[in-house]
């Protein structure tokens, strides 16, 4: 094959197969440009900048369902895509519509809650697009570049998000301090990628496995097992592992958690609700491939079965360390947007378990009688659930915060003696939201966890760890109760108190519309779990055919 | 429509019309104008009367539709579960057996078969399934496991929503006049204090009270209307949520606040027993289904007849480590490769033990039974239906229920902890001085006697006595809130004394109470009917199967003589509140001056709940509702196992129970007597003077007054340590990782003032410009430990650092 | 370059990559700081390039290291952004002032 042909042919499969996969991201990009021109030619006043992302944006969703649907028709060939840089299949697609979806709902709160001004518009969308562009690359990733790309431009416009308030101290503060620490994690990050590229050989997802194992296998001696203080397999497990922190930093998990509260008291509700769960997503789709690529064909791991396990292990230890660290330092915050960082930081940890659940399953001896196929997917079952509710359940509680800050001008939970009787919506649905993020049934919250909570059962009878991760995730639970329930009481049972200053506004009509819209399927997704059950039961399990 | 449509149509509309209630009284309170109206309380009157009638209706309606089989049999003949039908699954019910047969119990399966197949010839009685169960809807499939929302009636779901909504009714309409004082729009409470000392004025909250109130019997309606675990699993918590609700009403007061938190987080840790039997549950048997339901023609075999199969046994494998599930005929089931499905025994043991677990929070028996005395901070109505008749006896429901799945283990554990439960809260009850803990005393001591008698297979005699107690003790309350109402919420009984003739209503009604629940009335005959006051037959019932039980397991000798002692304990403290509260002089003169007898709103219900209590037992083991119990017993109770394996328990039969039933009776009746004469000489006579018994037993009655220092003890196990392990851990940012931080910060300082020598020798050291640049470096090493953000840096780096290590120390062999 | 084995490029590396990290743990200055996560980020680059000379990778390495450089100056000119905006609000780019938020 000449170079002609070659050449040919590169330019055959992007214009023809990848390039109509990629459209929804290309859609998106064309938004912003759009924006962008519109501001140029002074335009802006007749159409706002919010008004064009909203198209493009939901243009773009369109496409993607379309992308969905197409999915299921006979004879469509999912996978790799742009020479195996991206991948293509119903995981995507799902995480494709999460995010936009999201990234819809987040620009109408913005809107409605009134920032930013018309002036910043433009800017303020074309990060927040810009930045779910990265998403997008995230949770397609098929390839060691492509995470670290997505992953930086993920972060870049955040870092700016969150300093958008300008003029005030504590806004910048917090984004100087998540831009460097997400310097620094990257920077760790690119390092572990470099070792891993070197010594695998290759950076592509599909290929990791499969070389690693035979590494492995060069490196070990018969009847004697592989001993860490081996220098490849020490540096693989580095490498791995600082691979890891990257993510961990995105999904704020308990050593690499330092920036999350800071940033998110800094910014200001809506960008936090948007990091919160748009970012953690992304990072979640993110882990679970990196995971699976580096297991590789999960038949024929038993060789090399510990270095699975110990992962595993690793992430279960650390998915409860955040859990509990979150949940105990909530109990003493007053800030209200604090207080839900620290909740983030004990939901990312619920749902690592996931993870962790599903890698101590992938370790398990193929002589084992079990289906490892189908408990694997369950684990992702569970996690796509609780992403799901999370979505709703975190973003409505923050789009409440954003709405009572517009009427007390405070964010501190001292400020909020009395607000339940005053805005009976808002109230309400805050309480709806909670009881979610406690996990009570029956909200959709309780769903998640527990089909997480199975997830970890089912591994525990693989190994025991499994069931006191388990344990202490449950007691969490217990934990988590009393915060939780104190904003409620704060709203509702305590009386405003007597000089207070008076709201700016009586309940507006669009905003308790909005939050209630939000919050319906905080509820309605516990009470009918069986669509999406079913759903992304469907999509797990595309994950291990 | 078939007899099951008919009566699932009546009890979910019973079921539905709290909800309904509840719906439009929570919005009311949004409309300014009916906000301070009897409106609210109207409707959910009208709402929970209207329930009692469907289910009144449903009552009626399964009874001609069994042409009421249930009273015709003399003796139950303890295998009509196999009648359990599923609706579209046909029809092949047995027909009930006379009495006579029964008496010959026999073990042997094949012989009783043999029987039940020639009294079908000879009788041929009508053939009619006596239980209903189906599908409402499902909501949701997560692999082979669905979720749904199921119904499963029979005599006992009927019977339950019967007295629940009869009571519910009572207390609506009591409550009505109750708390009449909220409609106001300045509600002054005394027992709130502002910080500045005056009292807490807010809006009156009549509305949302019966709002809660509604809520609460639409949840409890639920969860007995349940058809599998999941369903009561989900109502279980939403009674708990308004059991929260309704405790912590008063909520400017903080004793309420503590009060209703403290409910909550007890029964919060039962249920993560209950949690965990649900996983069990879940990952061995496949399904939540009480019992068969259909799937695509295919008949999926419920929890009860996979672990009891057709005739109330449970199978276990030759080596007696597991148990083989069966279908509702007794077949083994099997896995795909054609091996018998199991269940490993401990397991069983676990998933009882577990759902044991969430009875145990909800009806407040040992260890965590100290909430319910607590929870009497709520409103007195609130205490009678809540807290006393309905849901705090939803666990002893649960533990009838879900009897098929107990082991013989589990069911010893389950008496033990009712025995203990009965004597804990009954001698506490004896030096109690408030009213209302009291009575709360005495709820938790009779919830003991029910554990205790379901633990030792007198299933009937639990629930019955459930049910009797259920009217007599909400009577009591409901007399006590009166006596409250009429003193002015003075709840401290030295302070009462000589109301009889105030409150001749409430006293006698009163009594009536006391009488049934000490057990005492002599029994008599009214057309051809044993008459006694309820209390006595269902204690009675008991008692007898502690006797019988101890007869056939010497060594278990507590579980009779416990709940004997206790039943003079009881009959002495109930009639010592009575004779202190209404006999005697009048202790608090000024008080007693402006006393009066309650409005009628309030003493209809009363008068009410007095018949019951007195009447809703009547005729004892051949009475109404004993038959009707009776009719609901799960397979294989009434022949009793004998020596099980692998506990060696033997259980009674209902032949043995009945046997010693006149004898124990004799006893029980000697003890109340005993207990009331006591009583008489301590309380109502000058002959001896109490408080020189008390000055006697000072030790004594401290440790009973502290309540066996149960919270002492919690205090200190749990409450505190919690507080130590949270305070620690919000200061955790501060101290403890501050630190370790300032720790690797002086190594980067040491580090970096190595640099700087190295800066200074080599590169300042050159050129003779050393001064700003020295002072400078130098002052930002001075601020070095104070900054933040590199900590942070530094954090990441050291945490990559003792991860690394962390893989090293603990996987040194990939 | 036939003499200099893989192993001295990854030292190299590793080198660069410590001092970056602590550059930044110990800078004041927000400059300071950024100029080690280039540090990071190049020691990085070393290693790569290095590999895709001795190791199977092969130019893809190359490619990521080209990939690097980039983002790593587009991160630079947002962070140098937030340090303008950090600077307007506090009339310093000492990161050790920037302790209000905390706890």
């Amino acid at each position: 094959m000449n170079f002609e042909s070659l050449l040919n042919k590169l330019i055959e499969d992007t214009l023809q197969l990848s390039l109509p996969l990629f459209s929804a991201e290309l859609v998106l990009c064309g938004t912003i440009v759009l924006m962008l021109l519109v501001r140029l030619f002074n335009a802006d006043k007749f159409l706002p900048a919010y008004i064009v992302s909203i198209i493009g944006v939901g243009i773009s969703f369109a496409i993607a369902c379309c992308d969905y649907s197409k999915l299921s028709t006979p004879g469509f060939a999912t996978g790799e895509i742009f020479t195996g840089l991206l991948i293509f299949d119903q995981f995507t697609a799902f995480f494709r519509i999460f995010l936009l979806l999201f990234l819809t709902l987040v620009i109408c709160l913005t809107e409605l809650s009134g920032i930013p001004d018309r002036e910043d518009g433009p800017d303020f969308y074309t990060l927040l697009i810009g930045s779910t562009i990265g998403m997008l690359l995230m949770i397609s990733a098929n390839h060691l570049l492509i995470l670290f790309i997505g992953i930086e431009m993920t972060s870049v416009p955040s870092y700016v998000l969150v300093g958008f308030m300008k003029g005030r101290k504590k806004s910048s503060e917090g984004s100087l301090k998540y831009v460097v620490y997400g310097a620094g994690t990257a920077g760790v990050m690119l390092y572990g990628i470099s070792l891993l590229v070197g010594l695998l050989g290759t950076a592509n997802f599909s290929e990791m496995g499969a070389n690693l194992h035979q590494i492995l296998a060069s490196q070990s001696v018969e009847g004697v097992a592989l001993a860490i203080s081996n220098p490849v397999v020490g540096t693989l497990l580095l490498g791995i592992m600082m691979v890891l922190v990257g993510i961990a930093f995105k999904l704020s998990l308990f050593p690499f958690h330092f920036w999350c509260p800071d940033a998110f008291e800094g910014a200001s509700a809506e960008v936090a609700g948007y990091l919160s769960v748009a970012s953690k997503g992304a990072a979640f789709a993110l882990l679970v491939r990196f995971c699976l690529s580096i297991v590789g064909d999960y038949s024929s791991v038993d060789q090399f079965s510990n270095i699975y396990l110990a992962i595993g292990i690793g992430l279960g230890v650390i998915a409860v360390v955040s859990a509990t660290y979150g949940n105990l330092t909530a109990y003493t915050q007053n800030n209200i947007k604090r207080l839900f960082a620290y909740s983030t930081i004990a939901h990312a940890g619920y749902m690592l378990m996931a993870v962790a659940a599903l890698m101590v399953i992938m370790s398990a001896d193929s002589g084992a009688d079990i289906n490892k196929a189908e408990l694997a997917s369950r684990c992702i079952q569970g996690l796509l659930y609780y992403l799901t509710v999370y979505m709703f359940m975190n973003l409505g509680a923050f789009a409440i915060v954003a709405f009572i800050r517009n009427q007390i001008f405070s964010e501190d939970l001292e400020d909020y003696k009395g607000i339940g009787k005053a805005f009976p919506v808002l109230g309400i649905c805050m309480g709806i939201c909670i009881f979610s993020l406690v996990g009570l049934p029956p909200f959709g919250g309780f769903f998640g966890k527990f089909a997480i909570f199975a997830s970890l059962y089912e591994a525990s009878t693989i190994h025991w760890s499994m069931f006191v991760v388990l344990c202490l995730a449950g007691l969490n639970t217990v934990f988590s109760l009393y915060y939780y329930v104190r904003i409620l009481k704060t709203m509702f049972l305590e009386e405003r108190p007597e000089g207070a200053p008076d709201f700016q506004s009586e309940p507006n009509l669009w905003n308790s519309g909005y939050v209630v819209i939000i919050s319906a399927p905080a509820l309605l997704l516990g009470i009918f779990p069986g669509r999406l059950s079913s759903t992304v039961q469907d999509i797990a399990s595309v994950l291990f055919n | 429509m078939t007899t099951g449509e008919v009566l699932k149509t009546l009890l979910t509309i019973a079921w539905l019309l709290p909800l309904a209630g509840f719906a439009i009284e929570i919005f009311a309170g949004y409309w300014q104008k009916n906000r301070f109206s009897m409106a609210a309380a109207k409707m959910s009157v009208i709402c929970i009367g209207m329930s009692f009638i469907f289910s009144l209706l449903a009552l009626i309606q399964w009874g001609l539709a069994t042409d009421w089989t249930a009273l015709a049999a003399t003796e139950h003949h303890g295998d009509h579960a196999a009648a359990v039908h599923h609706e579209e699954a046909g029809n092949h019910a047995k027909a009930h057996e006379p009495h006579g047969k029964e008496e010959h119990a026999n073990t042997d399966h094949h012989e009783k078969t043999a029987h039940h197949d020639k009294d079908e010839h000879e009788e041929k009685h009508a053939v009619v399934p006596s239980t209903f169960s189906g599908r409402f809807y499902t909501l949701a499939d997560f692999g082979k496991l669905k979720l749904s929302l199921d119904y499963y009636i029979d005599s006992l779901t009927l019977i339950m929503f019967t007295m629940v909504t009869l009571i519910a009714t009572c207390i609506h309409i009591f409550a009505m006049g109750y708390m009449s004082d909220e409609l106001t729009n300045d509600y002054v409470d005394h027992q709130a204090h502002k910080s500045d000392g005056s009292h807490v004025h807010r809006p009156g909250r009549y509305y949302q009270f019966f709002a809660f109130l509604s809520l609460f019997c639409f949840s409890m309606l639920g969860l007995v209307l349940a058809g599998n675990i999941f369903q009561v699993f989900v109502f279980w918590e939403l009674v708990g949520i308004c059991s929260y609700l309704l405790i912590g009403f008063y909520t400017e007061r903080k004793t309420a606040n503590v009060a209703a938190n403290k409910a909550f987080i007890m029964n919060r840790v039962g249920d993560f027993g209950f949690l965990i039997g649900l996983m069990v549950i879940w990952t061995w048997f496949g399904t939540f289904s009480f019992t068969t339901s259909e799937l695509n023609g295919h008949d999926i075999p419920g929890i009860f007849e996979m672990v009891r199969g057709n005739d109330g046994a449970i199978s276990l494998t030759e080596d007696g480590n597991s148990m083989i599930f069966r279908d509702g005929e007794g077949h083994a089931l099997k896995n795909e490769d054609g091996s018998n499905r199991t269940i490993p025994y401990t397991l069983l043991v676990v998933a009882g033990l577990g759902v044991f677990g969430g009875c145990i929070g909800k009806s407040a028996q040992f260890p965590l039974q100290t909430w319910l005395p607590d929870a009497m901070e709520g409103p007195t109505p609130v205490s009678a239906l809540v807290h006393s008749a309905t849901m705090v006896a939803a666990g002893v429901y649960l533990t009838g229920r879900f009897y098929p799945v107990f082991t013989p283990e589990v069911l010893l554990t389950i008496a033990y902890i009712g025995c203990i439960t009965l004597f804990v809260a009954a001698t506490i009850a004896v030096v109690a001085t408030d009213i209302k803990r009291v009575l709360a005393y005495s709820t938790i001591s009779q919830l003991g006697y029910m554990m205790l008698a379901i633990g030792i297979s007198g299933w009937v005699a639990g629930l019955f006595h459930l049910i009797t107690h259920a009217f007599f003790k909400s009577l009591m309350f409901l007399c006590s809130g009166s006596v409250i109402h009429g003193c002015h919420h003075e709840q401290e009984m030295p302070k009462m004394g000589g109301l009889l003739k105030k409150m001749p209503v409430t006293a006698l009604t009163m009594l009536v109470g006391v009488i049934a629940i000490s057990g005492l009335a002599i029994p008599f005959t009214i057309f051809g009917m044993k008459f006694a006051f309820s209390g006595y037959h269902s204690k009675d019932a008991i008692v007898a199967t502690g006797l019988a039980y101890m007869r056939l397991n010497p060594s278990h000798i507590f579980l009779f003589f416990v709940p004997l002692v206790t039943a003079g304990i009881t009959a002495f403290y109930m009639f010592r509140l009575w004779f202190y509260t209404f006999l005697g002089r009048p202790r608090d003169q000024e008080m007693h001056d402006h006393v009066h007898e309650s409005p009628r709103i309030m003493t209809v219900p009363l008068l009410v709940l007095a018949l019951f209590a007195a009447g809703c037992a009547i005729g004892g083991e051949s009475g109404f509702l004993y038959k009707m119990l009776i009719h609901s017993e799960p397979a294989g109770v009434a022949e009793g196992v004998e020596a099980f394996a692998p506990a060696m328990l033997t259980l009674p039969s209902h032949h043995h129970i009945h046997a010693v039933h006149s004898e124990a009776g004799i006893y029980a009746l000697i003890a109340a007597v005993t207990g009331m004469i006591i009583a008489y000489i301590l309380y109502a006579t000058p002959l001896v003077d109490p408080g020189e018994i008390k000055r006697q037993f000072s030790g004594l009655h401290h440790f009973l007054v502290e309540k066996w220092h149960f919270d002492t003890l919690y205090d200190a196990m749990f409450v505190k340590p919690m507080h130590i392990v949270a305070s620690w851990c919000s200061a955790i940012d501060k101290k403890l990782f501050d630190s370790i931080l300032h720790g690797f910060c002086a190594v980067a300082v040491k580090i970096a003032r190595f640099d700087r020598q190295f800066d200074e020798k080599i590169v300042d050291g050159l050129v003779e410009t050393l001064g700003d640049v020295t002072f400078s470096v130098g002052r930002s090493l001075k601020v070095l430990q104070t900054g933040k953000l590199r900590q942070y840096i530094m954090f990441i780096a050291a945490s990559v650092v003792v991860l690394f290590i962390l893989a090293f120390v603990l996987f040194p062999s990939i | 370059m036939e003499g200099i084995s893989l192993n001295s490029f990854l030292f190299v590396g590793a080198i660069l990559f410590v001092s970056g990290i602590v550059c930044m743990a110990t800078k004041r200055n927000l400059i300071g700081i950024l100029m080690g996560v280039e540090l990071v980020l190049n020691g990085a680059n070393v290693n790569l390039v290095a590999f895709s000379r001795y190791s199977s990778i092969g130019i893809d390495a190359k490619f990521i290291a080209l990939f690097v450089i980039v983002l790593a100056a587009a991160e630079a000119a947002v962070a140098l952004a937030i340090a303008l905006s950090f600077y307007n609000n506090h009339q310093t780019i000492d990161v050790d002032q920037a302790d209000e938020l905390q706890g």
